[in-house]
C-alpha cells in the first residue's frame, strides 16, 4: 500500500542525468520529478542550438554527441569549449533571461535534455529542496568557472 | 553574430493585432456553436487549476500519476460533500416550498418597483399624466400571462438538455490532470529546433495567463462575496452570505450578471422589509458600492494584473463577445483574448524573425543531406 514511498529505480536516462554535476545530489525520487520536467531534443551535426545574443530561456544537458561553444570576435570566431556527454551549457539562462554570450552548435548528431527556466523557477517555489540542490550545483559550477578564469585557464564556458 | 541579434521585446504591430482580434472572434463563433461542450470544458479548466497544486504535492511524495489524480478527485468530492452536509445542517430548511419562496421574493420585488413608481408619480405629476405605473402594470401583466407558454418551457428544456454535458467536466478534468504535462511535451516535441525555446515560452505564457485569470476570478469572487455579505448583513438583509455568493458568481458575466445580481438583492431586501423602502435603497447602495470597489480596486488587483489588456480594448471586446456568442461570449471573451494575445504575439515574433527562419531552413537542408547521404539523386 505504501509502495509509492519507495525510491523508484533509475532508468538508463535518469542514470545519465545523475552522472551530470548538476543533478548528482538528487535522490532517485527527486531525479524522477526533474526528469518529468525536462524536454528531449535531437540536433544534427552542424545544427545551431542557440545563437549568441539570443534571449536565454533554458539549460541544455548533453546526453549524447558533442557540442561546440563559440564566440564571434571582430574578425574571427573563438572556440570556447567542446562539450561531451554529461556536461551542460546555457546554465546562466536558469538564473536570468540575459542574452546568450556565445553560440552553441552540434558537432555530431546530439541528444540533449533541456531544462526550461520557468520549470526551474516553479520547482524552486514548490519543491525548495530540489531547487536548492540544483541552485547549489549551479553556484559551484559558476564558481569553478570564475576560478578557472582567474587562474588564466583557457577553457571558459561563457554562457 | 550580428545576424543572430534581434529584439525579442518588440511589440506586436497592427497586422498581428488585427489577427488576434479576428482569431478571438472566430473562436467565439465556434464557442457559440459548441456551447454544450464549452461549458464543461470551462468547468474542467477551473477544476484543473484548483486541483493541480494538490496533485503535484502527491506526485512529489512519489505517488503514481493515475493514483495522484484519483486521490485528489476523491478528496475534492469528499470536501464538496462535507460542505454540502454542513450547509444542510447550518441553513434551516425553508418552511415553504421553493416555488413559494421564489414567488414571494418576486412579489416583494414587484411591490417595491410599484411603490417606487407611485412615489415618482407623486413627486413628478407629468409621470402620472403619461401613466407610468399603469403602463408598467399592463406590460408586466402581459409578460407574466404569456411567460409560461412562451419562455419557461424553452428555458427548462435547454437547462435539462445541458445537464448531461456537465457530466463531462469531471472526465475532462481527470484527463487534463493526468495528461496535461505529457500533452505539453508532445506539443513541444512537434516544434522545430529553431523555434523550440520560443515555443516553450509561449506554452508557459498561455498556461500562466489561463492560470492567473481563473485564480484571479476565484479571488475576485471571494472578495466580492465577503464585502457584499458584510454590507447586506449591516443593513439587515437576510441570508447575506448566500446572496453575496450568488451575486459574485453572477458577476462572472460582465454587465448582465451585475444587473441580475442587483435585481436579486433588491428582491430579497424589499421582501424582508415590505413597508420600509429604505432597506431596498440601502441594498442598492451597498451593491453599487461593491461594484465600484470591484471595478476600481478588486478587479485591477486580481484579473487586471492577469491579462494586461488595454481597458478600451477590454470594453470593445466585451461588446463583440456579447454580440457574437451571447452570455457565454461575455463571460469568456477576456480569457480567450488573453490566450490568443499571447499566442498571436509570440507567433508574430517567430514568423517575423529572419534568423530563426534561416536556422530552420538550414536544419531542413542538413536533415535532407543526412537522409540522402548514401543515395544517388
Amino acid at each position: 500500500m505504501f509502495g509509492f514511498l519507495k525510491s523508484p529505480a533509475l532508468s538508463p536516462r535518469r542514470l545519465k542525468l545523475k552522472e551530470s554535476a548538476l543533478f548528482s545530489a538528487l535522490t532517485p525520487l527527486e531525479l524522477k520529478i526533474v526528469d518529468g520536467l525536462m524536454h528531449e531534443r535531437c540536433y544534427l551535426a552542424e545544427e545551431i542550438i542557440f545563437d549568441e545574443g539570443e534571449e536565454g530561456q533554458a539549460l541544455y544537458l548533453v546526453m549524447s554527441g558533442r557540442v561546440l561553444i563559440s564566440r564571434s570576435l571582430d574578425t574571427s570566431v573563438e572556440v570556447v569549449a567542446e562539450l561531451s556527454p554529461g556536461e551542460f551549457f546555457g546554465d546562466l539562462a536558469l538564473l536570468d533571461n540575459s542574452p546568450r554570450n556565445a553560440q552553441a552548435r552540434a558537432l555530431d548528431n546530439c541528444e540533449l535534455a533541456v531544462f526550461f527556466r520557468a520549470d526551474f523557477m516553479g520547482l524552486m517555489e514548490t519543491d525548495a529542496v530540489i531547487g536548492y540542490k540544483i541552485a547549489l550545483a549551479l553556484a559551484r559550477h559558476v564558481g569553478s568557472r570564475l576560478r578557472d578564469w582567474m587562474t588564466g585557464k583557457p577553457r571558459v564556458e561563457a554562457l | 553574430m550580428s545576424a543572430a541579434k534581434h529584439n525579442d521585446n518588440e511589440h506586436a504591430g497592427p497586422v498581428v493585432w488585427c489577427g488576434i482580434i479576428a482569431a478571438t472572434c472566430a473562436l467565439l463563433f465556434v464557442l457559440d456553436r459548441t456551447l454544450e461542450l464549452a461549458v464543461p470544458f470551462l468547468l474542467a479548466i477551473i477544476l484543473y487549476y484548483i486541483l493541480t497544486p494538490a496533485m503535484q504535492r502527491l506526485l512529489r511524495l512519489g505517488m503514481d500519476q493515475n493514483m495522484a489524480v484519483l486521490s485528489v478527485g476523491v478528496m475534492f468530492v469528499l470536501v464538496v460533500g462535507l460542505c454540502g452536509v454542513a450547509a444542510n445542517y447550518w441553513v434551516a430548511a425553508p418552511v415553504d416550498s421553493w416555488q413559494d419562496v421564489f414567488g414571494r421574493y418576486i412579489n416583494g420585488g414587484l411591490a417595491f418597483v410599484r411603490d417606487m413608481l407611485m412615489a415618482l408619480e407623486e413627486k413628478f405629476p407629468i409621470l402620472h399624466q403619461i401613466g407610468l405605473s399603469r403602463t408598467f402594470n399592463h406590460r408586466l401583466a402581459t409578460f407574466t400571462a404569456t411567460f409560461v407558454q412562451k419562455h419557461l418551457t424553452d428555458v427548462l428544456v435547454s437547462i435539462a438538455s445541458s445537464l448531461p454535458s456537465l457530466m463531462l467536466a469531471p472526465v475532462l478534468t481527470f484527463f487534463f490532470l493526468r495528461d496535461g504535462t505529457r500533452f505539453k511535451k508532445f506539443l513541444a516535441r512537434a516544434v522545430p529546433n529553431a523555434f523550440f525555446e520560443k515555443t516553450l515560452i509561449l506554452l508557459h505564457e498561455v498556461d500562466q495567463t489561463a492560470h492567473r485569470y481563473f485564480q484571479g476570478l476565484l479571488k475576485l469572487t471571494f472578495l466580492d462575496t465577503t464585502v457584499l455579505a458584510f454590507g447586506l448583513w449591516a443593513i439587515g438583509v437576510s441570508s447575506p452570505l448566500v446572496l453575496g455568493l450568488i451575486a459574485a458568481i453572477l458577476a462572472w458575466v460582465p454587465y448582465v450578471g451585475s444587473i441580475l445580481g442587483c435585481l436579486l438583492v433588491v428582491m430579497v431586501a424589499s421582501t424582508d422589509a415590505p413597508g420600509d423602502a429604505l432597506v431596498a435603497y440601502g441594498a442598492i447602495g451597498v451593491f453599487v458600492m461593491v461594484r465600484l470597489l470591484d471595478d476600481f480596486v478588486f478587479m485591477p488587483l486580481t484579473l487586471g494584473r492577469s491579462l494586461h489588456i488595454h481597458p478600451l480594448l477590454t470594453v470593445l471586446m466585451i461588446f463583440i463577445g456579447g454580440s457574437v456568442a451571447g452570455v457565454a461570449g461575455l463571460m469568456l471573451v477576456l480569457p480567450l483574448l488573453g490566450v490568443v494575445m499571447v499566442v498571436g504575439e509570440t507567433l508574430g515574433r517567430l514568423i517575423t524573425n529572419p534568423r530563426l527562419r534561416a536556422r530552420h531552413r538550414s536544419a531542413m537542408v542538413l536533415r535532407a543531406r543526412q537522409a540522402s547521404v548514401d543515395l544517388i539523386l
